[in-house]
């Protein structure tokens, strides 16, 4: 081989050698942007898009399936993002799928991702426009922790006013602290409650053991505390005494309506009850009745002394002698 | 006052020498028209300018490619994001690096070259002979040099990239246990078209920088030994400053174009 053929064979090797990585680069560059082969388009509208730009990943359920191949305005408010997919996920995308605007890493590249839903629907096909879902930006998590930390700031300044005043034993919680006078105070009513605490026990305890004597026992009040039949009784006797009580009630109406009655009317028993000469009269009436029945007494036993009336009563005293005796003889047999 | 007429007379000198460079692109692009095309020599050209740079540019950029890693990695990793070195290192390097680092070290090899060349053919009176011979010597010396320049950059610099690259995944390899494929499959998300499109037409307006500046210089060196060293120089030193300006250019053109 001539020495200007050797060296067109080198040049030409690496000719074809650098034309070939060039080529490659080029290649696997429009490969990554899905600029060979099949692909679809899918659309989804935003009301923020958080810097996303043409030529970004797309990506369903962590793959990378293709690139924002357009971003524009729809109208005042919406921006409507074009995706170009690969063909053969296209099977994969569900209808129902949600489009969400991510980032790549902390400080990646802005990346949509493609999110498949449960639920049975039809594969998407080009030209379809998918729901989306925006999620909280960056901005938003940075206004929530500007108010938080407006929050803890307010939070702060109160607390520091509330220890500095702590601090001077100002309020009740800075008294707390700083007067030993008042811990004293404070101290000996714990001690105190301390007692009364120990005092409570033992109370407790003597309760407890009383109660337990009471279950154990055989008394009316373990017989109330545990028998539910002697309890049915004692709800019905209770029952009976509400009833009884009620009937005791009209009854003291009806014996008032009456005592009003007698002191309303002009019957005997009113005059009785009212009239005090009445009475006065009964009881000279009384002691005259008195009077004359012991002058009667001494006249019948005059009338017994007189001959009479001797034998009369003679004979009554015989006619008594003989029913003694015939009794005395009944009772013998 | 004698300065001031120095500084004023060298501004002169200045912006005359670069009236002359842009006659004699002129007369480059009228030349690279008409024929006769000086194909044999063109190859011959590209093959010293081109395969014989392969050495130097594929060891250069392994080692920038390694250095930039090495020297990227401890900050990237006190900020846990190492995962993040294949996107920078190739999005620098494609961008950047690579292009400006190589045509850089072509001006120092084939711009001085062409420059001690074509000066040393000056002095010798070679080119003087070439008209007197009826060889058209801008045809044959000047067009081919610029021509093959132009067209061997680009791939000089693509394949000073690839090693570049091929230097950095090396060390995240041995360094990170990051797989080559790993990190190739993040250079290729990471880079898109606007990425290496600009920088692969810059490379091309380089290497015409390179040929050029290098041609002029050599091709009207000053009679003697020393202006054939002075013509090596300044070729060197020109085209490196052009290719800045160049570099300056592009940056701007392709933020017009590509909204980097």
């Amino acid at each position: 081989m001539s020495k200007a053929a050797n060296q067109k064979l080198k040049l030409g090797i690496f000719v074809m050698l650098s034309t070939l990585l060039l080529v490659s680069a080029l290649y696997f560059i429009g490969n990554r942007q899905n600029l060979f082969g099949k692909n679809i388009k899918l659309h989804a509208l935003f009301y923020n898009v958080n810097g996303l730009q043409l030529g970004n990943n797309v990506r369903f359920s962590g793959i990378d399936v293709g690139t924002v191949s357009k971003i524009a305005m729809n109208n005042d408010t919406v921006i409507r993002v074009e995706m170009s997919i690969r063909e053969s996920i296209q099977t994969h995308i569900k209808k129902n799928a949600v489009a969400t605007i991510g980032s790549d890493g902390l400080v990646g590249n802005m990346i949509i991702n493609i999110l498949p839903r449960e639920g049975i629907t039809m594969p998407v096909v080009s030209g379809d426009t998918i729901e989306t879902y925006s999620r909280i930006g960056t901005d938003d998590l940075l206004t929530t922790l500007n108010v938080t930390n407006e929050n803890a700031a307010l939070l702060t300044a109160d607390l520091l006013k509330i220890t500095t005043e702590i601090v001077e034993g100002k309020g009740t919680l800075g008294m707390l602290i700083t007067d030993s006078l008042l811990a004293d105070d404070l101290r000996q009513t714990i001690v105190q409650l301390k007692r009364s605490s120990v005092a409570a026990n033992q109370t407790l305890a003597e309760l407890n053991a009383y109660f337990k004597e009471v279950r154990q026992s055989e008394s009316v009040a373990n017989l109330l505390l545990t028998d539910s039949v002697s309890g049915e009784k004692m709800k019905r006797i209770v029952s009976n005494l509400e009833f009884s009580s009620d009937e005791m009630v009209e009854i003291t109406a009806g014996m008032s309506q009456v005592i009003d009655d007698i002191k309303e009317s002009d019957g005997a028993l009113n005059y009785l009850t009212n009239d005090k000469d009445l009475v006065r009269n009964i009881d000279s009436t009384m002691i005259n009745i008195k009077e004359s029945t012991r002058r009667f007494n001494e006249n019948m036993e005059a009338l017994k002394q007189n001959f009479l009336f001797r034998g009369y009563f003679r004979k009554l005293e015989r006619q008594q002698k003989r029913d003694e005796k015939k009794q005395t003889r009944e009772d013998r047999n | 006052m004698a300065t001031s007429l120095n500084l004023i007379s060298r501004t002169i000198t200045f912006f005359e020498e670069i009236g002359d460079i842009t006659l004699f692109a002129i007369r480059y692009f009228r030349a690279i028209l008409m024929p006769p095309f000086e194909f044999k020599e063109l190859l011959r050209q590209c093959y010293i300018l081109g395969y014989r740079s392969i050495l130097l540019v594929g060891v250069t950029g392994f080692i920038l490619g390694l250095v930039f890693t090495l020297q990227s990695r401890p900050t990237l990793m006190e900020f846990g994001a190492e995962s993040w070195m294949p996107s920078m290192v190739s999005i620098s390097i494609v961008r950047e690096i690579g292009p400006v680092i190589t045509a850089l070290i072509c001006a120092g090899k084939i711009g001085s070259g062409i420059g001690a060349e074509l000066g040393s053919m000056r002095v010798t009176e070679q080119i003087d002979a070439m008209e007197v011979s009826g060889t058209n010597p801008f045809k044959y010396l000047v067009v081919t040099r610029i021509t093959a320049a132009t067209l061997m950059l680009p791939l000089l610099i693509v394949f000073g990239d690839a090693i570049a690259l091929f230097g950095s995944a090396l060390v995240e390899n041995l360094k990170g246990g990051v797989s080559f494929t790993l990190y190739f499959n993040k250079v290729f998300e990471a880079l898109s078209f606007s990425d290496v499109i600009p920088a692969t037409i810059k490379s091309f307006f380089f290497g015409f920088a390179i040929g050029l500046v290098g041609c002029y210089k050599g091709y009207y060196c000053k009679k003697g030994t020393a202006g054939v060293g002075e013509a090596s120089n300044m070729a060197v030193v020109y085209t490196s400053m052009l290719l800045f300006v160049i570099d300056f250019i592009a940056v701007f053109v392709t933020d017009i174009f590509f909204e980097v």
